[in-house]
């Protein structure tokens, strides 16, 4: 079978196919991703605020917040008072 | 898989593409040699690359790895395989070491690749970025590092839900899901093993609580922290986000324990922690940093003066012994030590604890070679035949180690050991020059 050149991922996926585990994955990070920013678009939060909203373990609200600031979702904002926590807020 | 077999010959093979291989590739190669460099990771650099500053001069490590990173993949005597395996060498004759190498696909054509990160941008997969120590995610379409060389776009075919999105964006159109693993058969008079080491895995220690307790973290998850190329703004504790005031590292994580089979020290454990707890006292000005030790050995070329500098700083050092790591409710951490110096069991609390793990050997140089031809010492470094008269040697005439492959060394003497493994390979090939 030819691939066309920009299309070979269509080649493959016939090929080969997508394993289960890395579509569940993908679903997984959307999920998480749409309640985070659900979250922040209504106020801004940081990271122990959000995990209890979301009812999240607090090391995941980390993680999952964090990869959201690398990827430009969502932006580092304020320190509070303590210099111990910051707040985060989406990038419109 | 592409069956068809290429037939390749070079002078040399490098095996390993961290600072020792490279720094032995480049003098080979500066020697008029053709060399083919063969590294199992997507870009050269090795652990050296991930580093924040060097110790014990501060420098900052990627200015000194970025530039000869450089110099290796542009001179015209080297050819690079990243994301490839040398599966067996088997020597024929005193001029003649046969490699079976696969290279794994990239699925980027990496010369047609701006690595402008569209692809990145566009992929929808969110993954641990392992270059960040699983801080942070990465995607499945990436550039692995921001200085990474080749600095191209790669794709995690693992995690890739193939849906084409990288494709569609990319406006060169050099990602291509058709690339097999190649195979080739090299043909070279000279091998240089630069097979790096591999660091203890503090998992192996339940009662450090590493895994259980996400505050506490290895050394060099620390070192990206601290790296100018950090996963975040700035350093933070990966179970809650905030900002710690009160950091403990523990040495000899997994060094100089017979218990986890590495009753070695690791040479550098010591400095880095030192250089660490350095550098956070400058990001970090109101931290306090304390370091839990057996001894410090501070032994090599201003390495005495930087413990002092250290501690002038006002980073506190504790002889002392750790027993295990407790956490509490807040995500702080209960450190239960026998402190040495008293002879008393002790209890202090710290919000984030580095462990500063150990150096082990990577066993997979032996493996290469038929029926166990190259030795290796009792702790599965690979064995120095002659160490004081000829420390490149091993138990192959022509192969010669280089680096941390041989044993645990700090990047200057890693530097060291592959001029010396780069001068014996180029006497070895002059002596077996055939008429």
């Amino acid at each position: 079978m030819e691939a066309e050149k920009g299309k070979t991922a269509r080649y493959l996926r016939e090929k080969q196919g997508v394993p289960e585990r890395v579509k569940e994955e993908l679903k997984e990070f959307n999920r998480i991703k749409r309640a985070i920013t659900g979250a922040l678009e209504q106020e801004d939060l940081t990271i122990a605020q959000l995990a209890e909203r979301l009812q999240m373990p607090l090391h995941e609200a980390t993680y999952y917040l964090l990869t959201l600031v690398k990827y430009g979702v969502v932006a580092t904002g304020e320190i509070d008072d303590m210099d111990e926590y910051y707040s985060y807020k989406l990038v419109k | 898989m592409n069956e068809e077999k290429k037939i390749i010959h070079y002078d040399a093979l490098v095996v390993g593409g961290g600072i020792a291989g490279g720094e032995a590739a480049l003098n080979l190669a500066n020697s008029g040699y053709r060399v083919l460099l063969v590294e199992k990771e997507r870009s050269l650099g090795g652990k050296m690359i991930l580093l924040s500053k060097v110790f014990p001069t501060l420098d900052c490590s990627a200015c000194i790895t970025t530039p000869k990173v450089s110099e290796i993949a542009r001179h015209k005597n080297i050819t690079i395989f990243t994301e490839s395996e040398v599966t067996t060498i088997d020597k024929r004759s005193e001029n003649d070491f046969v490699a079976q190498i696969t290279k794994k696909p990239r699925y980027v054509h990496v010369e047609d690749c701006t690595a402008c990160q569209l692809c990145e941008q566009a992929c929808p997969v969110s993954v641990r970025d392992e270059y960040q120590q699983g801080l942070i995610g990465r995607k499945a379409a990436f550039i692995p590092f921001s200085i990474a060389n080749p600095k191209a776009a790669a794709i995690d075919i693992e995690n890739c839900t193939l849906c084409g999105a990288c494709e569609k964006v990319c406006p060169t159109h050099c990602i291509d899901f058709t690339m097999q693993p190649e195979q080739f058969e090299l043909h070279a008079r000279t091998v240089v093993m630069a097979t790096g080491f591999n660091l203890f895995d503090p998992l192996e220690i339940p009662r450090y609580g590493y895994g259980q307790h996400k505050n506490v973290i290895t050394s060099m998850q620390m070192e990206r922290e601290i790296a100018p190329t950090r996963p975040f703004n700035t350093i933070l504790r990966p179970g809650d986000g905030k900002v710690p005031d009160k950091i403990a590292y523990v040495l000899c994580a997994g060094s100089r324990d017979a218990s986890v089979g590495n009753p070695i020290c690791s040479q550098i454990c010591c400095m880095y922690s030192i250089k660490q707890a350095q550098l956070l006292m400058g990001a970090l000005p109101m931290a306090d940093v304390t370091i839990y030790y057996i001894n410090i050995r501070s032994f090599g070329k201003g390495f005495e003066e930087f413990y002092q500098q250290a501690k002038g700083m006002g980073v506190s050092f504790v002889k002392g012994k750790i027993g295990t790591i407790k956490e509490k409710e807040n995500g702080n951490l209960i450190l239960r030590y026998e402190d040495i110096s008293e002879g008393v069991v002790k209890e202090a609390e710290h919000d984030m604890v580095v462990l500063s793990v150990g150096v082990k050997s990577n066993p997979d140089a032996g493996k290469i070679f038929p029926q166990g031809a190259l030795k290796l010492d009792p702790h599965r470094f690979v064995a120095q035949t002659d160490l004081m008269g000829s420390p490149a040697k091993t138990s192959i005439d022509g192969v010669f180690v280089a680096g941390t492959a041989s044993a645990p060394m700090d990047i200057p003497d890693s530097i060291l050991s592959a001029g010396s493994a780069s001068s014996e390979a180029i006497s070895y090939i002059k002596q077996h020059q055939e008429a």
